[in-house]
């Protein structure tokens, strides 16, 4: 779909905001029908800015801009809801999510469910959900979303149904084979772990554990190469506390 | 162009400097050049000496010209209470303001974990050793209102929890003398949620 060259109250989410030139921002947003798009925000860095502090990371806003291609101007950003009160370390999780639609969404590309879903996450993440948990069905939901939807429901030799007793090594961009229980190995996994994963339902630790290794490797090997800053971040705050 | 190669360099160099543009690059450059030599000189002097002699304090990375900066070294702040800032521009804020005789900590930045801006560049091993020292009471959580700013004061408010120090977030609201319907809504609803007992 193109983009008009003049958009009108659309939801969207600022994704990130870096410094442009002496007094204004660029914002990399995250809107419903149009994906990620980047957009300038004139005067944003003055003390008196029009935009008076409503353009923030985790604010739901209404926002209305003008220009295709390239960068866009804003002419409008209003808070739609209070903002989703995703507060403390709580923070860092939001960050993450951010980074993963700046590296796996192509500009201008439109992803309404993705919306929605970053939205419900963000709920989650402000309210008392395991942040792990929440941080994995994103990842699963953003996988499918941009066309690498993992199968973690059938074995990928006779697309069997996955038995949650078997064990399963799982090989990237064909999924799950079948291996012998004895077997172990970065990418192994119960049936159980892998069913869990694309259900969303964690009911253990382990299965987190396991959710959090398979992901990992996916997102690393679709990113080919580019690190994440945020996990890079978060893995030398711990190093500290 | 009419500009010699050592006109364009000193337009080029100047522009560095934050509001000047090429318009008040070529204003500043002519001044001197015509009107003001002495007062070149005098720049260029205060300059070179402030580059080499101003470096950062050792305790609390604000700018100074010993290993210790004045607020550090003076008997007359109180030691035990800390307060955290972003830039020396918040300190000198706050020195300003008169309302504090505590020392300080300059975390010359903030978390930005898409910038890939983590504690290493903070200092946070610095602030560390200071926490681990037992000296400090209390710490001042003064960062900025942003995302990341909150992100920095979370994580800061850990560090200081898992060495015993009580940490304390300046409060953000309503600014004094000011009118409540030009108070933006982000600005008002935390007012309203940080809202304290009034002793009438
Ligand atoms: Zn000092």
């Amino acid at each position: 779909m193109t983009m008009p060259s003049h958009v009108d109250m659309q939801p969207a989410f600022i994704l990130h905001a870096r410094a442009w030139r002496e007094s204004s921002q660029i914002l990399e947003v995250f809107c419903r029908d149009h994906g990620r798009i980047g957009v300038v925000a004139r005067g944003a860095r003055r003390a008196r800015s029009r935009w008076a502090g409503h353009l923030r990371a985790f604010l739901p806003l209404s926002m209305s801009w003008s220009g295709r291609g390239g960068l866009c101007t804003l002419r409008s950003a209003e808070p739609t809801a209070r903002s989703l009160e995703v507060t403390g370390m709580r923070l860092m999780a939001g960050f993450y999510l951010n980074e993963l639609i700046m590296k796996f969404l192509e500009r201008g590309d439109a992803h309404p469910e993705l919306f929605a879903w970053y939205v419900q996450t963000l709920e989650q993440l402000a309210q008392d959900h395991d942040t792990e948990a929440v941080l994995r069905r994103f990842e699963v939901t953003l996988l499918r979303e941009v066309g690498y939807g993992l199968n973690l429901t059938h074995d990928a030799v006779d697309h069997q149904p996955l038995d949650p007793e078997q064990t399963y090594q799982f090989v990237i961009e064909q999924g799950a084979v079948p291996v012998g229980a004895g077997q172990s190995g970065q990418l192994v996994f119960s049936g159980a772990d892998i069913l869990a994963i694309g259900s969303g339902v964690y009911s253990d630790q382990r299965k987190l554990h396991s959710a959090k290794r398979l992901l990992r490797v996916v997102l690393d090997h679709y990113l080919g190469g580019r690190p994440l800053k945020t996990r890079q971040v978060l893995a030398s705050m711990r190093r500290c506390v | 162009m009419s500009f010699t190669p050592l006109l364009q360099r000193l337009l080029a160099a100047l522009s560095c400097l934050p509001g000047v543009g090429q318009k008040t690059a070529q204003r500043m450059a002519l001044h001197l050049l015509e009107k003001d030599r002495d007062g070149g000189r005098t720049l260029v002097e205060a300059l070179d000496e402030a580059l080499n002699g101003i470096g950062l304090c050792e305790r609390c990375r604000m700018f100074a010209e010993n290993s210790v900066c004045p607020i550090c070294a003076t008997e007359r702040r109180d030691k035990s209470i800390l307060c955290v800032v972003e830039t020396p521009a918040d300190v000198i804020a706050i020195e300003d303001s008169a309302s504090y005789s505590g020392v300080y900590f300059v975390l010359l930045g903030r978390l930005s974990p898409l910038d890939g801006i983590g504690p290493e560049e903070l200092g946070v091993e610095i602030l560390e050793h200071r926490l681990s020292g037992g000296e400090i009471r209390e710490l001042i959580l003064a960062t900025s209102a942003t995302v990341e700013g909150e992100a920095t004061a979370a994580f800061i408010a850990g560090l200081a929890h898992s060495h015993n120090v009580p940490a304390t977030r300046i409060a953000h609201g309503v600014p004094v003398g000011g009118e409540l319907e030009y108070v933006d809504s982000g600005t008002l609803s935390r007012a309203i949620g940080a809202r304290t007992s009034f002793e009438g």
